[in-house]
């Protein structure tokens, strides 16, 4: 079969495909699906067998990080946050933690809580509270994800707080190079009026927070991401160019199939393209929407 | 297009399904189970209204069916790479 035939067959109603694209048959989405699905576990092989090759980092800068918190409050008539060193580095410390400790939560698996942090760097709060991104390629995105989310939201536009920290730190969670954003906002107790420690108000976005002692433990020290860009080729990066490739395939395929079959007046048993054209065209606009990172 | 016209109500519900799907993905951003319970939802809505639409046409097989499960397969395989990518 000459490449023109191969064409022709793979992707135009033809009598040797049964007048429907190869590449529409459900047996050949079906290899498609099993190809993604392979792919993405070459990709996790891949990024935890050389990670340094593979590894990715992000670009964000904490300094941005509290601008954009600014302006969030701004906008809603509050006052804008300072930032505070030593909330910078109660910050880092938790980040630090969470990838020494591997884990991805407020609560660290040993039941260290965020607030034991700003206690151990000496800062007294009246009010304290945590929000945590990951995997975020730059600080706009990790604050517009935040302030879709009404409990993080609900902490960015809290007025009761008055300073704020954020630490930037990279690691391996879970064999997977990462980029953690910690943002601690905070109102110190001694510039407020005398309220008892036990008294003081904590909060996360989920669950609720108990208050516990700060406990000090030796923190293994990781790289610390400095606000300059470095290359950003995450599989998450992989796995969207590869899926628009496919899916802006298929639409090409089906929009072929329905002008030829209309032309031709081919009679033939199947589903309806123009839906199949719906579908994908939702998968596609949510590819192009869709963007890495977590937050909790 | 006459062809379009006469299937409009159908259409205009499949729309409906997906857009509903695509604005539960977005809407839902920060929480991912959610969001794969919203993709699964769309896709298992989208092939019931392929065997729906081809019943009530006359013109349902079972090849039909098949075809409909596997690009919702696919589009299913492609959000759930990406959200748990993300």
């Amino acid at each position: 079969m000459s490449a023109l035939k191969l064409l022709v067959h793979l992707f135009i109603p033809h009598e040797s495909n049964n007048q429907k694209a190869r590449i529409l048959h459900p047996i050949s989405l079906g290899l498609i699906a099993m190809f993604l699905i392979g792919f993405q576990l070459i990709l996790s092989l891949g990024y935890a067998s050389f990670p340094k090759v593979l590894g990715y980092a992000a670009n964000i800068a904490p300094l941005e990080v509290i601008r954009l918190t600014n302006v969030q409050r701004e906008a809603n008539g509050l006052s804008p946050l300072t930032e505070n060193t030593i909330l910078d580095s109660a910050a880092i410390a938790k980040g630090n933690d969470m990838i020494a400790k591997g884990y991805w939560a407020h609560f660290a698996p040993d039941g260290t809580s965020p607030w034991s942090f700003f206690l151990s760097f000496g800062y007294k709060y009246q009010y304290a509270g945590e929000n945590l991104a990951r995997d975020f390629s730059d600080a706009a995105s990790a604050v517009n994800a935040w302030m879709a989310s009404p409990t993080h939201k609900e902490n960015i536009l809290n007025p009761h707080y008055k300073e704020v920290g954020i630490g930037v730190v990279e690691g391996s969670l879970a064999g997977a190079d990462t980029t953690i954003i910690v943002q601690f906002f905070g109102t110190a107790l001694s510039g407020a009026p005398s309220i008892p420690l036990a008294e003081a108000k904590e909060i996360a976005p989920s669950p609720a927070p108990v208050l516990t002692v700060a406990t000090s433990s030796p923190i293994p020290q990781t790289e610390v991401v400095p606000s300059i860009s470095k290359s950003v080729s995450s599989p998450f990066a992989f796995t969207k160019n590869l899926s628009l490739g496919i899916v802006g395939l298929l639409l090409l395929v089906l929009s072929i199939d329905l002008i030829v079959v209309r032309r031709r007046r081919i009679a033939r048993i199947g589903g309806r393209t123009l839906a199949h054209i719906a579908y994908l065209g939702m998968i596609l606009a949510v590819i192009l929407i869709l963007k890495a990172g977590q937050i909790i | 297009m006459r062809s379009f016209v006469k299937h409009l109500p159908h259409f205009l519900s499949l729309f409906g399904i997906l857009f509903a799907g695509f604005a539960g993905l977005i809407l839902f951003s920060y929480d991912k189970n959610f969001q794969l319970s919203i993709a699964v939802a769309a896709a298992a809505a989208y092939v019931a209204w392929g065997v729906v639409h081809h019943i009530l046409h006359k013109d349902f097989h079972f090849e039909i069916f098949l075809e409909y499960l596997a690009v919702a397969i696919l589009g299913l395989t492609i959000i759930f790479s990406l959200i748990i990518r993300s």
